[in-house]
């Protein structure tokens, strides 16, 4: 019934005209910022979005690249994005590829583009740390944004672009390396914020929709916890069995 | 669009309704896209032969480890599909060579949360000597050696760690699960089409 309700809910939020809110995450205005900064100094911008398959956060990891591909196009900053990582990451580099190659052309520098600078390292997760952080220290960019699914690896190539004076923007998908990266890096996106960085700067209703639903649902979420909490101290356990099934 | 509602379909009501034919397509299905998922390899090995060998032609910076990478894909390639997955020769190069390099890469990242945690860890405010106090509790709990020397470090640390750590991991967990039926939700309806490599405003 809930996953009918989340549905509906969705489908709902998508077809409504009115965009809801949502809040302008800090990162996203670090990353004007940063390209920018990069653009002066004659550096370029390194942008991954994540080592895993078409997950929630690979999406959102894709739309926030599209954004970083749209600026760089803009402002004549080479663009790197290291792909590779997992074994599912075959299939997203390709639709990578075709996402930063379609933001070239609709900034109308399709000859700006160059697919060599989307190199795939690895399909391993272990090989493509050594080979992003290579690309850092070689190319030592003004500004990196990972963001996406990064998970052990994210803590090297944070404090490597770090140590090469880049400006470090990631996102923390996994909760035991957020606190790392929150030390590591110069701005963070914790858990949704990312999602909604992506939603905000696509404005496509659907994903706009998508993180207001999830807001209603982790309000609903709250709430049967309290009422379960009250519920089991009277000695009645309906929500544990209600949620058991 | 078609498509990928139909494939959804195909996985997704075999779950619910268990019907011969059905799970048979169903099976058909993850197998060909295990295959497919097999060939892209060999794109993504092309684009890095292709690659390396700019780099070799041109002599830009680096490029004698470009020939290097080559020959130990080649090799490795070569003794997989010559000598097979569990030949001696296949087994010692992932053993003895790819598991312990990946293992050092795994290793450096000690040293690297300790330059992060030694730049960052400061209790500049009274939220951060918090945040630094509960998770030095927490990072002495996880060497054995210090249960000795603080009997009472193991209470406080489990305390910390089942009760906010726990709480604020589980919401977590909730958050992502529900954005990922949401996610499913909008590729099934077509509004996502980033996963097909459109931008904004493209089909």
């Amino acid at each position: 019934m809930l996953l009918i309700l989340l549905f509906a809910l969705t489908i709902k939020f998508m077809g409504q005209a009115k965009l809801p809110y949502i809040r302008r995450v800090p990162a996203l205005d670090a990353i004007e910022d940063a390209v920018g900064r990069s653009t002066e100094m004659g550096k370029p911008v390194v942008c991954s979005f994540g080592i895993g398959g078409f997950d929630y956060w690979t999406v959102a990891g894709l739309s926030i690249l599209g954004y970083v591909a749209k600026i760089c196009a803009e402002t004549d900053t080479r663009l790197i994005v290291p792909t590779g990582g997992g074994s599912e990451t075959y299939i997203t580099r390709e639709a990578a590829v075709d996402l930063v190659r379609n933001a070239y052309t609709a900034a109308g520098r399709p000859e700006a583009f160059n697919e060599e600078d989307m190199p795939f390292l690895s399909g391993e997760q272990y090989a493509y740390t050594p080979g992003y952080v290579g690309i850092l220290v070689r190319e030592r960019p003004g500004a990196t944004v990972m963001t996406g699914s990064h998970y052990s690896e994210a803590m090297n190539i944070a404090e490597m672009a770090n140590g090469v004076d880049s400006i470090t923007i990631t996102a923390g998908c996994y909760t035991s390396n957020m606190a790392a990266l929150a030390c590591a890096s110069d701005y963070i996106m914790l858990g949704e914020e990312q999602p909604a960085a992506g939603a905000y700067l696509s404005r496509e209703p659907a994903q706009m929709a998508s993180i207001r639903v999830q807001d209603i649902y982790k309000f609903i979420a709250i709430g049967t916890i309290l009422v379960g909490i009250v519920l089991v101290n009277v000695g009645s356990d309906i929500i544990n069995r209600l949620l058991a099934t | 669009m078609t498509v990928l509602v139909v494939s959804f379909l195909l996985v997704f009501v075999p779950y619910f309704i268990p019907w011969g034919p059905l799970d048979w397509l169903s099976g058909k299905l993850m197998t060909i896209a295990a295959v497919t998922n097999a060939f892209t390899i060999v794109i993504a090995v092309y684009s890095q032969f292709r690659r390396s060998g700019r780099f070799i032609r041109e002599k830009r910076k680096g490029w004698v480890y470009h020939i290097y990478l080559l020959v130990l894909l080649a090799i490795m390639t070569l003794s997989g599909f010559i000598l097979g997955q569990h030949a001696g020769a296949y087994e010692w190069l992932l053993l003895a060579v790819v598991t312990p390099l990946s293992s050092v890469i795994y290793g450096i990242l000690a040293f690297y949360m300790a330059s992060a945690g030694a730049r960052a860890f400061r209790a500049r405010s009274p939220q951060a000597a918090l945040l630094l106090v509960a998770g030095f509790i927490v990072l002495l709990y996880q060497a054995p050696l210090t249960g000795a020397f603080f009997p009472g470090i193991e209470g406080a640390a489990t305390y910390i760690t089942n009760t906010f750590g726990m709480s604020v991991s589980r919401m977590f967990s909730i958050s992502v699960s529900i954005g990922a039926i949401v996610l499913g939700v909008r590729m099934l309806t077509g509004r996502e089409v980033a996963f097909l490599g459109f931008t904004e405003g493209e089909e």
